[in-house]
């Protein structure tokens, strides 16, 4: 059945900066806000907007991803006509091609948008936390008439060189794209979001794939083949939260703007709900020994112990006398009575033994692990009665 | 699969009127996230029945929307699964359960399923119990009816053969008996008995002082563990709400707490449930707070049951007792000073 807009989630990335975090998992499927995966905030984006066919790519790691998607039932996405197909690379009889690029990805499955034949395609990462009504955007490119559009939004200069930036005229069409420079000559960043008129992006992506030189990539390669090539490419600039969570300090950041009444990033919205996989927990409980001040607990936590501008994850228990403070708690980890954490982010399934300590200066963050555990050489009385 | 179940929640609870005026005894909320067929419901999938008849009354329509086609439960099955059986009884015997007038408007229900022994069970009483090891016991026994005790205490919960069940349910104008528990509390004969010792988590809801006395027994962490057994989830309909929030200058002790709150004043010793807001300065002590409720700023509640949606305006005050809390009714608007 032919589709309005069809959605491509770019969902293989290893995010290799987030370090331990991505080892066993993609990082779409990295952990968020207590409850979350990153990537429940594109496909709820896509449920939101009345976008019902999705096809999520992925290749690095995709086992748990895979699993937790599934029929797509928590995003609604579990329907007869669309819904969500999950796109690993796959083999044909001269071999299994991997995906080589984003625009490889997108142009090694051109059979799956072949058969929806739709008018549009929206092309999203698995990566950004933000909140986006898609069908404005659509409105916006069918008004501008546009081949591609791209949503852009402005950054603070001084991070602006870290950002693919869009140089734009006046009536908001893309002049030039420029990845990562040095010298910034605008502020507007590509959000990773973009609606192609779907036969101009089948003809550059089939040119792409016949050139040698190309490294396949949406950024680096169509962009600007498509502006030499003359076609119409606008920004739409959006106002509202986005944060690319690449870093682990990027990913602690984002998790804290939770906490922030101006940030932007607002999660008790029944009009714009983020949907995720629910795991049934009972409420949290919260003992008579408990101080928990501006934070996020989420169902199945017992929190005997302090806790301070943190995100705790389902099923973490705090013991009693433990500290935690503006830290990131993922799921299923018990920290012992007396620890004291600050300015960290814990991966999931720790046992955090009594009395450990581990406490980052203002500035710092850092990812505690199974490994920083073993390495814990304990407090000094510890390590005093260990010698005897 | 040995066995199908029955809940009979057409069993209207009378201390509870005040919680079920516009909903159906069996979808009370209960524990924070819950109603109380969850417990009913995740005990049945729990024991790997597959087959559930949900005979509910004319006030059903609460009960319909949280339990739909059983998805949560995983019921939503193409071979048995769960069926919502609506009963021309306009209301259950109290407390009475397995009431063959409800059995009887769906005696198909028991004529296509393939499951030659039935459960039948109630909402309103809370337990982990086994089925499958109740009916290892129940065939040991040879008795026609086994049912669940803990302590001596009855527990309205069953197993009866399916084709016993038919022909109580054909004949129970004539034998003069009006249910299963009928049944089993008159020892009626030609029928045998048996008895399943359950030990864990049971309570039973039949009073207003029993609801409010066993919400707050789960504050205590010991209870709280013995319901909620992480080998033997409790399943409710989904809601995707976000975490709870605690805002800076809350003050939030022992109490249990569901998703989707903001709370950014003092609470003691009560239970929240899912996307509620208690204002800034407002004092909560022993109370129990139902979905989507507003506390606004200011507010002094003590010993309050607020039902579902109710908002409670900025600085009032309303003080229930232990033995007779104060319950504010569904979708009500309280205004200061205001008497409730």
């Amino acid at each position: 059945m032919k589709k309005q807009m069809v959605a491509m989630l770019l969902a293989g990335g290893q995010g290799t900066r987030l370090k331990e975090l991505t080892y066993a998992v993609a990082k779409p499927a990295i952990p968020f806000g207590g409850k979350y995966r990153i990537i429940d905030f594109p496909l709820s984006n896509c449920t939101n907007s009345e976008i019902h066919t999705v096809g999520v790519l992925t290749q690095y790691q995709p086992h748990l991803l895979h699993q937790y998607i599934g029929l797509g039932t928590p995003w609604d996405l579990d329907r007869r006509n669309g819904g969500v197909t999950m796109l690993p690379p796959y083999a044909e009889a001269d071999g299994i091609k991997w995906y080589d690029g984003t625009a490889n990805a997108i142009y090694q499955n051109m059979k799956f948008l072949e058969a929806h034949q739709p008018e549009y395609v929206l092309i999203l990462s698995g990566d950004h936390i933000y909140k986006m009504n898609y069908m404005l955007m659509l409105d916006f490119h069918i008004k501008q008439q546009a081949d591609a559009t791209i949503s852009v939004i402005e950054v603070p200069w001084e991070e602006a060189s870290r950002f693919g930036l869009m140089e734009t005229d006046e009536d908001l069409q893309i002049k030039r794209f420029v990845e990562k420079p040095a010298d910034p000559q605008t502020n507007l960043a590509s959000m990773g979001v973009y609606i192609f008129n779907y036969q101009k992006l089948k003809e550059y992506l089939e040119k792409d794939a016949e050139a040698e030189d190309s490294s396949h990539d949406f950024g680096k390669d169509i962009i600007p083949a498509m502006l030499g090539g003359g076609e119409k490419l606008v920004a739409y600039p959006y106002k509202g939260y986005w944060k690319d969570v690449g870093t682990v300090e990027s990913l602690w950041e984002a998790n804290m703007d939770l906490l922030e009444l101006d940030s932007g990033l607002v999660l008790h919205d029944s009009a714009w709900r983020i949907f995720s996989s629910n795991p049934q927990l009972p409420p949290q409980v919260v003992t008579s020994t408990c101080e928990i001040q501006e934070s996020f607990v989420n169902e199945g936590c017992i929190i005997e112990g302090k806790v301070r501008r943190s995100i705790i994850s389902q099923d973490v228990h705090i013991k009693e006398g433990a500290e935690i403070d503006e830290c990131v708690v993922m799921a299923g980890t018990v920290v012992g009575a007396g620890a004291k954490i600050r300015r960290a982010i814990l991966t999931p399934d720790l046992d955090i033994p009594a009395n450990f300590e581990l406490q980052k200066k203002d500035g710092e963050i850092t990812l505690l692990t199974k490994e920083t555990i073993e390495k814990w050489e304990g407090s000094g009385d510890d390590a005093f009665s260990g010698s005897n | 699969m040995r066995l199908a179940a029955v809940i009979d929640a057409t069993v209207t609870i009378p201390g509870l009127k005040e919680l079920a005026m516009y909903r159906s005894s069996a979808s009370i909320p209960f524990a924070g996230r819950y109603r109380l067929i969850d417990f009913a419901l995740s005990n049945i999938v729990n024991s790997d029945i597959n087959s559930v008849g949900v005979f509910a009354s004319q006030q059903s329509v609460s009960l319909m929307d949280h339990i739909g086609k059983g998805k949560s439960w995983d019921l939503d099955r193409r071979r048995n699964g769960l069926y919502f059986l609506p009963t021309s009884q306009r209301e259950g015997d109290q407390l009475s359960v397995g009431s063959f007038a409800a059995l009887e408007d769906h005696l198909n229900f028991f004529n296509k399923s393939t499951q030659p022994h039935i459960v039948v069970t109630s909402a309103f009483s809370i337990s982990q119990l086994d089925y499958n090891d109740m009916l290892e016991k129940h065939l040991a026994s040879g008795a026609d009816i086994t049912e669940a005790v803990r302590d001596g205490e009855c527990m309205k919960s069953y197993i009866v053969s399916k084709e016993l069940l038919m022909k109580m349910i054909k004949g129970f104008r004539e034998d003069r008996v009006v249910s299963v528990e009928d049944i089993v509390n008159l020892k009626k004969k030609p029928y045998t008995f048996a008895q399943y010792e359950y030990e864990g988590y049971f309570v039973l809801i039949n009073s207003m002082e029993s609801y409010f006395n066993e919400s707050m027994a789960l504050l205590n962490e010991i209870t709280w563990r013995q319901l909620f057994l992480p080998e033997r989830p409790i399943y409710t309909k989904v809601k995707d709400e976000p975490p709870t929030k605690y805002m800076k200058g809350s003050n939030v002790k022992r109490s249990l707490v569901a998703n989707g709150s903001l709370l950014e004043g003092q609470v003691s010793d009560s239970i929240l449930s899912r996307a509620v807001e208690i204002g800034k300065n407002s004092k909560l002590e022993n109370c129990i707070i139902m979905q989507k409720c507003v506390i606004e700023e200011n507010c002094d509640l003590l010993y309050v049951i607020a039902d579902k949606d109710v908002r409670i305006k900025a600085g009032s005050v309303i003080h229930g007792t232990k033995e007779k809390p104060m319950v504010i009714r569904k979708g009500s608007v309280v205004f200061e000073g205001e008497d409730v």
